[in-house]
């Protein structure tokens, strides 16, 4: 579904990714972790393209990306993302939030969209919050409306940057949950995480990036158990 | 001090009927600026180097030069640019629209740029072209940021507008100065004149405080 082939991105003179290649099917849920500074939110900004990469080219589907002709609003309608810091919208309510770039963007009537939004919020479980402002969430629930907005889309790809990273850790489990649920819908996600539990049960593959490059990748029970890099094995150290 | 307003009573109301003038030009004006102050904004913020340089040079020329001549060149100058004489008015709604504008586009960019710029990735990612998401996500919130700044903004035109009788316009300060060549007491029309501009800031500034605490409301 998605291919990415020698990726590169650099800031000025600094080289944060230092080609990256590799392919993601439908349906499959990658982990992607490793340690600070390493590239992660920049690999995974470079597949929606808010970051534009520097070499090296990203398939989606049979569209080449990273190619200047493509229309890369239209790649985005179908690549939802989710911040670590939410980025709600704060002058528009829950709903509204869900509803503006489905209306917006997909021209769907207000009818649709807000039918739409109840559904997905019911599934993350903020059906009584439809009118409340983001200010008066708790930081889960915030979470779990910023997911539900990207669903809205429709997307067909869900990115994740350490969506629990900003969260009491009381709250972690509740967003973890709604993302469990979403992958065994058999959604593509994408997440940049630093909860290895998290990524042991749910994740298909696990990417481990160092320094721009990807050193490892492999199942999360081989990768977990049996790490091959000195430099992977260094890391579960750290943070297991 | 001797203060005489039995003299000038009987044309207190004449200088009153100002009142109105004054309020279209401010009025207009304001518009005239907040407007183009967006347009010019987005210009600022735009990553086309140009376009920078065109907004740039425009707030420049309306910061550097005082608001009393480029109001004279507009209305005086105006047989010369546009080929016909334009009335007071029109030259009063253009110079403080286009002196205004100078003002709220630097207001305005610095709303905009102090919008989180996760707003503007979090729009992007949901394949919101550029000018929705300016128009819907970051213009709403910027403009709420800066409030206070454009509520100074009018009431500095109000103030400023006083010059517009420079070119006979028969707004406050000028019919309060007609008053005083009639009356040969120019001190108390003109106090008068003054008490009418304090009342008019006055009740702008409780205004933008109301609109202010109704905004912090829905924080
Ligand atoms: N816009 C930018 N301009 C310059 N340097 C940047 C920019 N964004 C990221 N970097 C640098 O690129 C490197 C990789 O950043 P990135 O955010 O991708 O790391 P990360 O793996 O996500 O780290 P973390 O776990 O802390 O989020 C860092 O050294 C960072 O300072
Ligand atoms: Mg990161």
């Amino acid at each position: 579904m998605i291919k990415i082939d020698k990726l590169k991105k650099n800031y000025g003179k600094l080289e944060v990714l230092k080609g990256i290649s590799t392919e993601i099917g439908q349906g499959e849920v990658l982990a992607i972790i490793g340690p600070s500074g390493s590239g992660k939110s920049t690999f995974l900004r470079c597949i929606n393209m808010l970051e534009t990469p520097t070499d090296g080219q990203i398939w989606f589907k049979d569209q080449i990306i990273t190619e200047k002709k493509t229309n890369i609003m239209k790649v985005r309608e179908n690549v939802g993302m989710v911040f670590q810091h939410f980025h709600l919208f704060p002058h528009k309510t829950v709903l509204e939030n869900l509803t503006y770039a489905p209306m917006k963007v997909k021209k769907l009537s207000k009818a649709e969209a807000v039918n739409q939004a109840r559904e997905l919020l019911k599934k993350v479980g903020l059906a009584d919050k439809e009118s409340s402002y983001p200010n008066r969430l708790s930081g889960g629930q915030k979470q779990r409306v910023a997911i539900a907005r990207a669903l809205a889309m429709n997307p067909e790809v869900m990115l994740f940057d350490e969506p629990t990273s900003a969260l009491d850790p009381e709250m972690v489990k509740e967003v973890l949950d709604v993302m469990k649920s979403l992958a065994h819908t058999g959604m593509t996600m994408l997440i940049v995480t630093h909860e290895m539990g998290f990524a042991k049960e749910v994740a298909d593959r696990v990417l481990f990036l160092d320094e721009g490059l990807l050193v490892e990748e492999s199942a999360p029970e081989e990768f977990f158990s049996n790490p091959k890099s000195q430099r992977a094995k260094d890391f579960l150290e750290k943070v297991l | 001090m001797n203060l005489d307003f039995e003299t000038i009573r009987p044309s207190l109301p004449y200088i009153m009927e100002g009142i109105p003038t004054t309020l279209k030009v401010v009025a207009v004006a304001a518009v005239i600026g907040f407007i183009l102050g967006i347009l010019l904004s987005i210009l600022k913020i735009s990553r086309i180097k140009p376009l920078n340089w065109i907004a740039d040079f425009y707030t420049s020329i309306f910061r550097g030069t005082p608001l009393v001549l480029q109001l004279m060149l507009i209305y005086f100058g105006s047989p010369q640019i546009l080929g016909i004489q334009i009335e007071a008015f029109q030259a009063a709604f253009l110079a403080f629209g286009l002196n205004s504008a100078a003002y709220i586009s630097e207001i305005i960019r610095g709303g905009i740029l102090a919008v989180d710029k996760g707003q503007r990735e979090a729009a992007l990612a949901l394949g919101v072209p550029y000018s929705s998401m300016m128009l819907n996500i970051i213009l709403p919130q910027a403009i709420k940021n800066i409030l206070p700044s454009l509520v100074n903004e009018l009431i500095s035109l109000t103030k400023e507008s006083a010059v517009v009788t420079i070119i006979g316009l028969g707004d406050i300060m000028r019919r309060s100065y007609i008053v005083g060549g009639e009356t040969y007491k120019f001190f108390e029309p003109i106090l008068f004149a003054g008490l009418i501009y304090y009342v008019m800031v006055m009740v702008l500034t409780i205004l933008g405080k109301v609109i202010e605490r109704r905004m912090r409301r829905s924080d």
